[in-house]
């Protein structure tokens, strides 16, 4: 059970954000997939092929066949991999860990309300969070492909898609809950928080480029994220996608519990 | 039958920091008086007491619950100040106090409006923007709007000027009537004879006394009797200084510091050692 007036205090403090990187991720998705033109596509593809590392680095890869594939390039790379990892590392430090650290973590644990019932609550705002902006991603994607380049896309694989996007960000969410479970300190639970993703991000970035440096793909989880195999179905992308998903839940548990256990200096 | 219960319970911090072998109870109906100066472990104890930490050994129980594995009951009953005031900045006292009735599942039957009518409270605020007495007054009444049969108050008075502290000490005064069992900690030891029945002196994180604070205070306060020339003069002397007259003779009572009544239990010593409790 969670507690529903904790709840409603941290969807409203999630909000402001939830609406930033909503419109943000609006525009880019609507310019991005205005983008979508053989001709353009042509463009960007020499880009490409002049500075391929580049281009590489940020997920972009030349020979995109149709829409979702052009989509796969140009959003999944970078757009929709940053801003819900960033929302992650906000709130999930904010949630846990800040009160902590300020100790007006206080308020919320001197009352006859369960720890884990205060840590589930947490979660669960975080979760509804990263669910609402994947949501919100695919609504976007759907309409613009939709009144742009009518019967391009297709609506299961782009679904397979952000399913598989969603879990990503959801075990992205469990490290940074995690992190705000376990430390005390704004500042380590933040580092662990932004800087475990971030790394790992740029490790992607690293593999991305090829060569020897594709060796970096083994160390981090974004290559989890097969995003081309995924669209096809490939069993092994969706197995790796559930090993996400696995991980995720493993890490909010482990959150939950920690911070049932965790002696409080407040 | 002992509400608060308080065995041998350890906790060490390092360089004599924490709390080493505490023991001691409060009774039902009774007010507690926990005193000790700055960095003795009296935040520490009811940091254990509140259940936001798990004693290394020893055992606090409220009402015969623990107080760390059944916290979420012992809470439901009990109502807390805290040493150090940290709400939610971005709130404004209102929202936060509606906030509070609405976690802790209250109905609109509490008593919000008496506290807030009778500190003079205005918490429209944001209390981010608020000095520190307010945010002591919106303390109190979170503490006390639910209408808590035990009351844990850590330094509840600090910030509060004078006319409030009164007032906040009449409040604790009624509760303590209405059979309530309150602990309250002080670094004065003028607040707590006032209000308390029993005091327990805390130093260095050890007890240093358990005793009756009538008890305590016939102990530490000290009287001298002195001879004036005339009545009248004996008259103004006993105005001037709080004394008892009898004919030209005048009998003054002072009392002890807190810590003139360490230097008694102990000799020397004198300054505690301050730090972060």
């Amino acid at each position: 059970m969670i507690s529903m007036a904790l709840y409603k205090r941290e969807m409203k403090g999630s909000i402001k954000l939830l609406v930033i990187f909503g419109a943000v991720i609006t525009m880019y998705v609507a310019i991005i997939i205005s983008l979508y033109d053989p001709e353009v596509m042509k463009t960007l593809d020499s880009f490409a092929k002049m500075m391929p590392e580049l281009m590489a680095a940020v997920g972009m890869k030349t020979n995109t066949a149709n829409l979702l594939g052009f989509m796969t390039s140009y959003l999944y790379g970078f757009i929709l991999l940053i801003f819900p990892m960033v929302f992650s590392i906000l709130r999930g430090n904010a949630l846990i860990a800040k009160y902590v650290d300020k100790g007006s973590m206080v308020s919320l644990v001197a009352a006859p309300v369960k720890r884990h019932t205060i840590a589930l609550t947490q979660m669960t705002a975080l979760i509804s969070g990263i669910l609402l902006l994947v949501f919100y991603s695919t609504i976007v994607e759907l309409i613009c492909a939709e009144s742009g380049f009518p019967g391009e896309l297709d609506a299961t694989e782009l679904v397979m898609l952000n399913g598989g996007l969603l879990c990503l960000h959801l075990f992205i969410g469990g490290i940074c809950f995690l992190s705000s479970c376990l430390f005390s300190d704004t500042k380590y639970s933040v580092a662990f928080g932004a800087g475990i993703p971030a790394f790992m991000y740029v490790l992607q970035m690293l593999a991305n480029v090829g060569g020897n440096a594709e060796n970096a793909k083994y160390f981090t989880f974004f290559t989890l994220f097969d995003l081309d195999n995924i669209i096809v179905g490939k069993s092994s992308a969706i197995a790796a996608v559930l090993v996400l998903f696995a991980g995720a839940v493993v890490l909010y548990i482990l959150g939950i519990v920690l911070f049932e256990r965790k002696d409080l200096h407040i | 039958m002992s509400a608060i219960s308080i065995e041998n319970l350890v906790r060490d911090y390092g360089n004599g920091k924490g709390v080493f072998d505490i023991s001691f109870h409060v009774n039902q109906g009774e007010a507690f008086g926990f005193l000790g100066p700055n960095g003795a472990g009296k935040t520490t104890t009811i940091r254990h007491l509140m259940g936001f930490l798990k004693p290394r050994s020893g055992k606090c129980t409220i009402d015969g619950l623990d107080c760390w594995s059944g916290r979420d009951k012992v809470q439901a009953r009990l109502g807390y100040i805290p040493g150090e005031i940290s709400f939610f900045d971005d709130m404004s006292g209102t929202e936060f106090l509606k906030f509070i009735a609405e976690y802790r599942k209250l109905g609109t039957q509490n008593r919000k409006e008496e506290l807030l009518e009778r500190f003079e409270l205005d918490p429209k605020s944001k209390i981010k923007k608020m000095s520190k007495g307010m945010k002591q007054k919106i303390g109190i009444v979170a503490a006390f709007m639910h209408d808590p049969d035990i009351l844990i108050l850590d330094e509840p008075t600090s910030g509060l000027d004078p006319l409030m502290q009164n007032r906040f000490i009449d409040l604790v005064a009624e509760e303590k009537e209405h059979g309530k069992t309150i602990l309250m900690s002080s670094h004065m030891f003028e607040e707590v004879e006032r209000t308390c029945d029993r005091i327990g002196i805390i130093r260095n994180g050890r007890m240093v006394a358990v005793d009756y604070a009538k008890a305590l205070r016939e102990r530490h306060t000290r009287s001298y009797t002195v001879t004036l020339e005339s009545e009248a003069a004996a008259e103004a002397f006993a105005a001037d200084f709080n004394g008892i007259r009898n004919e030209s003779q005048v009998t003054v009572t002072t009392k002890q510091s807190l810590e003139e009544i360490f230097m008694n239990y102990y000799g020397g010593d004198k300054h505690d050692q301050h730090g972060a409790v």
